[in-house]
């Protein structure tokens, strides 16, 4: 390519080139002797410079877990790999590489300053991860398609890119459409954009990008709403009662029973069928509000309980806080007094009276701590009884509505019975006649046939 | 000779009164009398009622020995309204309906005292009470609320005892006169604060009754200054926070409970003692205290002010005592009893027995039997319409209004200057409990002072406890200033607004290097210092809101040590000890990581840190460093050696037992060290600098002058002053371009009628003429005064010549400097005709177009349009 050192070969990074590198990189001077005396960890390292090395292959760095800049420029990299493990990594270089698609960079969810330059991109493209980019180099690439630009309205904080020597920026429109998709930016291509530039750019391309705006929100609010549907959900699922607002259980019970679907076209039966889901809808919704209030209380007990036990921790480490401060002054004092004390002897007695003073230091931390474990072990126990008995009592109203329920269908059941028996009689005398569906009328000639149908509810 | 018959007329009014008093000790078996008078009546001896004269008389001599300041010929009558010195129909027909009322009055109750119903004003007219009444609203905001309307009577005023104690006044002054001689007794006192009060709408009233001694007189010795209460802690209720469901119990008490009650006991009686020979030592104190028996309680006349609940808001009756500006509960027993009271609109009597002071009265002014009014068809007055025939009122029914229209008559209180004043001559002492107070008006002492309290330890006012100093308007925004006089300890209060920030500042001397303690305006500071103390050997500084959550810094010093260097001129600062500095907790470094406290023992070339302590745990790590450098046994320097770190870590880390990890913080904490020093240095530096502010200012004190303060404020006065000016001429300019060149020519014509054509025409030609008349002349008068001058240049050049040899030398010079004084004329004159030459055809044109448009003329733009 373009490199000079096109003729050498490529290398490898192995464990002694990063070494060399890192020993390289690292503290100089007399924190540099230090360093050399313990060796550097490579996990404690947070900037690498690996340039003009002919390396082809990123490989090895999954040790640099902290890594905070890492710099890979000038180097023949072809594609972007094995750097999951670098969670941390706010600036990562890889200029003048051969690069061809932008890839393996969902993990850097830190990285704010990403340098693509002079690579072969064609397609800006798989930076959904990147939330906090603020600087995005790309210049010098084969990027062709202004509808990269759009791809880049995702990124908040983006504040500077450069996209000079792309196809794209032959383009007449190339900067004022770039400022007027991305008005947030603030620096195109190493310059500052005026506000002039900004506004020119605006009044152009209103109308394009309002539409797009207006998809945005769209988008934007479908998803809020789907968030906040989800949300509801979720909090009457922790109430044992989701669903039970609405007919939705009804309409379950008769989702599956095609034989009642046909039922309900013999005369009255539509009616009863009415009554009887507004009634069951009541009962439904009477189930689902007891519900939630019945979470509501759990919940203040819940809550009430936490801070009760978060209280006595509390209370608890202040004692022992205080205790250890006690001791930490009477410590030091003996300490010294130790340090300055001559005699042999002396010394000895008081090392005693400091490892006695230690050892009830102990005995008085753990006091508090069988204490504390008893005192919690009573409140646990209450709370549990309270919350078995609030479930108990919701699970049995529960049953005493789902038994009003029962009866309700008993009562619908018996009526229709009656209706289809008499509907039965009539066919049999030979009265009704062609107001009843085909299919009804073919299997009415069976009663067997017919109580069953009504049988299945 | 005046002054003498007044004298004497007065003395007769004294003897007369005596007889009155005591015709009246004879009658007083009944009641509207405080109980303890009937007491001391019943066992009256002559000799008491001897004593009793002779004081009377005593008191009569001293009063009029004292007030030959306010009579009536001191005052100027001749400027006050014609109101004052007549009374209109109405007012006269008031003033029969109570002489009418009063004479019924006397005849059924004649027992009481004689009705104070209408006093003579300072104009010799007598004036119904309810008249002299004005409601008034001020113009100032400060005067919206009672007790601040309380206050500024009292304090404008000067109190005069009534001249006769145990009489109502024969002179009622208006309030006018009252506030501009800012003096007057008790009455003039509640009617001026009547006024405003009800002008500002409280539902008051003036009470004429009696008061006790302390009271009358303004006698405040008794009183625990106000100034010096401290307010009372108000004491927090003590929220009782209901036992949680789930709180935890406490751990089993094993102390036995007999020994606790013993010793509760033994110290319930310690305490009992105390208490004890507390209580006696103050009711010995207390009799030390109480005031001689008055001779004359009781029977001392008093006018005060009564507020009654319902208007503004007020939730309950109370008394104001117009001489010191207190409110009183009605129960309160410096109020002896009540004979009348009255607003602007009516008149009541108390018919209640006042045996027990005043604590029994019920101010249901609609009562009939309880209050007798005067008036009929005040809005007091509703529940006695079924009672009127007995009331004794028969002949008022077109009476209603008329106190309120005879009142309109009489202008509006008006407070002028003398409100920022607020005292006479803006002094005024009051003597306290074991207190003096003293007031002064702002900017009368070119300090600000504005009030000093003073506090006595004995009731003799001989040892000064303490002393408060308060200032306004003071540059520096010093505010108060407290001296404790036994401790020396002075405190130096101060407003935001500071140069230096300063809040507080308390010490003992001015001198650097002692103890003081000086707080600030935090949020002033950019450094967010709240507090520095200081002793001798250390000062302690606390922060807040830092961004390197530094609160707490604390530097010892050593003695000092003596330099011999030749500069001494340079600053020798004392050596540090040690440096303490403690931190809030940084929420974004986690806690192991966070310095709670370091301890820099600068002699001892150590440094010791403490961390801050993690949630859930109770122990916080530790380190130490041992900062001194070593030389190995080869010579070479040792960097970092693992016994230079001590460290106790709560959760021992990896990374932190590196050399290098340790290096590197210590490499911090020397350069921290250094700053932290620096930053003491510096704080020692600033002491300094403030010290010598304070004593500037206090040298200097300049007073501030409100840019709204018209009156004071010199620069806006001058700006003001030259803004007039501007307009001023601005205005005289206008004036003279609107001259009115066409005026002399119409007014040959005749007056009011249109111009003809033709007028128009020759009025036009007329005005051109003329004009152009004066063009010639003004060119003609400047050609002449230059061939003037040149003439004369010519002669005197000639008289020059001619005599040119036999000038002196003056001669020449003077010569010479009229040549070209001449010269400088002539060249000037040249030029004006120049320019006149030039300007004149324009002008002419200018006048000619003018005129064309000139309304007036309007004929001749027909002609030519």
């Amino acid at each position: 390519m373009n490199r000079p050192c096109n003729s050498m070969e490529p290398r490898v990074m192995d464990d002694d080139m990063l070494k060399l590198a890192v020993g390289d990189q690292g503290p100089q001077e007399e924190a540099g002797q230090l360093a050399k005396q313990e060796g550097i960890l490579f996990k404690d390292v947070l900037s690498l410079q690996l340039d003009f090395r002919n390396i082809l292959r990123i490989d090895n760095l999954w040790q640099f877990e902290n890594l905070r800049k890492l710099q890979l420029d000038n180097n023949i990299i072809e594609k972007i790999e094995g750097l999951e493990n670098l969670a941390h990594l706010v600036w990562l270089d890889l200029s003048f590489n051969n690069i061809e698609t932008i890839e393996g960079l969902d993990t850097l969810v830190n990285l704010e300053d990403l340098s693509l330059f002079n690579n072969r991109i064609s397609k800006i493209d798989s930076l959904d991860a990147l939330v906090k980019l603020q600087v995005l180099s790309l210049g010098n690439n084969r990027i062709d398609n202004m509808m990269n630009i759009i791809y880049l309205r995702r990124f908040k904080c983006l504040r500077t890119l450069s996209l000079s020597r792309n196809p794209i920026s032959e383009a007449e429109d190339y900067k004022m459409f770039i400022c007027a998709y991305l008005p947030d930016l603030v620096y195109l291509d190493y310059r500052r954009i005026d506000d002039h530039t900004k506004k020119l750019a605006e009044a152009k391309h209103q109308y394009s990008i309002d539409e797009l705006k207006h998809r945005e929100n769209l988008m934007q609010a479908q998803l809020e709403d789907e968030q906040a549907r989800r949300e509801e959900l979720e909090k009457h699922k922790t109430a044992f009662v989701e669903h039970l607002n609405g007919s939705f259980l009804f309409d379950s019970m008769y989702a599956e029973d095609s034989e009642g679907n046909k039922l309900s076209y013999l005369p009255g039966v539509g009616e009863l069928l009415e009554t009887y889901k507004d009634k069951f809808v009541i009962i439904c919704v009477n189930i689902f509000e007891y519900g939630l209030k019945q979470q509501e209380k759990r919940k203040t007990e819940l809550d009430t309980f936490s801070e009760c036990v978060h209280e006595a921790i509390q209370e608890n480490q202040e004692q022992g806080k205080r205790k250890i401060a006690k001791f930490e002054e009477k410590h030091l004092s003996s300490l010294s007094a130790i340090r300055e004390e001559s005699e042999l002897r002396n010394i000895e007695k008081m090392i005693l009276e400091c490892s006695a003073d230690i050892s009830e230091l102990f005995d008085a931390l753990m006091t508090l701590e069988m204490q504390l474990v008893e005192q919690l072990e009573e409140t646990i126990n209450m709370f549990e009884r309270n919350i078995v008995d609030m479930v108990g009592l919701f699970i049995e109203n529960v049953q005493s509505l789902m038994a009003q329920c029962r009866d309700l269908e008993n009562h619908h059941h018996e009526k229709l019975l009656e209706i289809s028996i008499s509907t039965l009689e009539k066919i049999v005398e030979g009265d009704l006649g062609e107001d009843l569906p085909n299919d009804l009328r073919a299997g009415h000639f069976q009663k067997f046939n017919y109580v069953e149908a009504s049988g299945t509810f | 000779m005046e002054v003498l018959r007044e004298k004497v007329e007065e003395e007769e009014e004294a003897e007369r009164e005596e007889a009155a008093e005591r015709a009246e000790w004879a009658r007083m078996e009944k009641m509207m009398r405080p109980v303890e008078v009937r007491k001391e009546e019943n066992t009256l001896k002559q000799e008491t009622l001897r004593d009793l004269e002779k004081k009377l008389s005593e008191i009569q001599i001293t009063v009029s020995a004292e007030l030959p300041a306010f009579t009536k010929d001191t005052i100027d009558i001749s400027k006050l309204p014609v109101s004052y010195k007549t009374n209109t129909p109405k007012e006269e027909h008031l003033l029969q309906v109570a002489d009418n009322f009063s004479c019924q009055y006397s005849h059924l109750c004649p027992d009481r005292v004689p009705l104070f119903l209408h006093p003579l004003n300072e104009c010799e007219v007598p004036k119904f009470v309810s008249t002299t009444l004005r409601p008034t609203l001020m113009p100032y905001p400060e005067l919206y609320n009672w007790d601040s309307c309380a206050q500024f009577v009292s304090d404008f005023l000067t109190m005069v005892p009534l001249p006769d104690p145990l009489k109502p006044p024969s002179h009622l002054y208006s309030s006018t006169t009252v506030l501009k001689y800012q003096k007057g007794n008790c009455f003039d006192f509640s009617t001026l604060l009547c006024s405003m009060l009800i002008g500002s709408g409280y539902d008051a009233y003036c009470v004429n009754g009696y008061g006790s001694l302390d009271l009358c007189h303004m006698d405040l010795t008794r009183e625990v200054c106000p100034l010096t209460v401290k307010p009372k802690e108000t004491i927090k209720k003590e929220e009782k926070v209901l036992p949680k469901k789930y709180t935890i119990k406490p751990p089993r008490d094993l102390c036995s409970r007999f020994e606790q009650e013993q010793e509760v006991k033994k110290q319930q009686e310690i305490r009992a003692q105390e208490k004890k020979r507390l209580r006696e030592e103050e009711e010995r104190l207390m009799e030390a205290e109480k005031a001689k028996p008055d001779a004359l309680h009781g029977l001392r006349v008093h006018s005060w002010v009564l507020v009654l609940s319902g208007k503004r808001e007020v939730p309950e009756n109370f008394f104001i005592d117009p001489f010191t500006g207190h409110s009183y509960s009605t129960q309160d027993e410096h109020f002896l009893g009540i004979e009348s009271l009255w607003n602007h609109k009516n008149y009541w009597i108390n018919m209640q027995d006042c045996w027990n002071c005043c604590k029994d009265l019920i101010f249901d002014l609609g009562d009939p039997v309880r209050w007798e009014y005067m008036l009929l068809g005040t809005d007091k007055s509703q529940l006695s319409l079924t009672e009127e025939d007995d009331s004794g009122i028969n002949d008022e029914d077109d009476v209603e209004n008329l106190v309120s229209l005879s009142s309109s008559r009489r202008p509006q209180l008006t407070v002028s200057t003398a409100f920022e004043t607020r005292c006479p001559n803006g002094k005024k002492v009051i003597q306290y409990k074991r207190a003096k107070l003293e007031k002064w008006a702002p900017y009368l002492n070119s300090n600000g002072l504005v009030s000093r309290l003073t506090t006595y330890e004995d009731l003799q006012c001989t040892n000064i406890l303490e002393i408060k100093e308060w200032y306004q308007n003071r540059e520096d925004m010093l505010e108060l200033k407290h001296i404790n006089k036994t401790t020396d300890l002075k405190t130096d209060y101060f407003k935001p607004g500071h140069p230096q920030a300063l809040r507080v500042h308390s010490y003992k001397s001015m001198q650097p290097e002692m103890d003081r303690v000086i707080e600030f305006y935090e949020t002033a500071r950019v450094d967010g210092l709240m507090k520095r103390e200081e002793t001798p050997r250390t000062m302690t500084e606390y922060y807040q809101g830092r961004p390197d959550f530094l609160s707490y810094r604390h530097a010892s010093f050593g003695p000092r040590v003596k330099k011999l260097t030749l500069s001494s001129a340079e600053s020798n600062p004392r050596p540090i000890v040690k440096i303490t500095e403690r931190f809030f907790r940084n929420p974004a470094k986690p806690a192991e990581e966070d310095v709670a406290e370091r301890v820099f023992l600068v002699a001892e070339e150590r440094i010791q840190l403490r961390y801050h302590c993690r949630e859930d745990h109770i122990t916080a790590s530790k380190r130490e460093f041992l900062r001194r450098t070593e030389v190995d046994s080869k010579g070479n320097k040792i960097i970092m050696t693992p016994d230079m770190c001590i460290s106790f870590e709560v959760e021992p880390m990896e990374h932190t037992k590196k050399l290098l990890y340790q290096y590197e913080a210590m490499m911090h904490l020397k350069r921290e060290e250094k700053l932290s020093r620096h930053q003491v240095w510096e704080s020692e530096l600033e002491v300094l600098e403030i010290l010598k502010l304070r004593e500037e200012e206090e040298a200097a004190h300049t007073l501030t002058i409100s840019i709204y303060d018209t009156k004071r404020n010199e620069k806006s006065k001058e700006y003001r002053e030259a803004m007039e000016r501007m307009m001023h001429e601005e205005h005289l300019r206008q004036v003279e371009t609107q001259l009115d060149y066409l005026a002399p020519f119409l007014a040959q014509l005749p007056p009011g009628e249109k111009l003809t054509r033709w007028q128009a025409v020759r009025l036009k030609d007329e005005c051109l003429s003329d004009f152009k008349q004066r063009l010639i002349n003004k060119a003609n008068l400047i050609q002449a005064r230059f061939e003037k001058e040149t003439q004369e240049l010519q002669k005197k050049q000639q008289w020059y010549q001619e005599n040119q040899v036999t000038l002196t030398p003056e001669d020449e010079d003077l010569y010479l400097s009229y040549c070209s004084q001449a010269m400088f004329r002539i060249r000037i004159l040249e030029q004006r005709l120049n320019r006149h030459k030039e300007l004149a055809p324009l002008k002419y044109l200018a006048l000619e177009e003018k005129l064309y448009k000139d309304p007036r003329l309007g004929e001749l733009q027909k002609i030519f349009a």
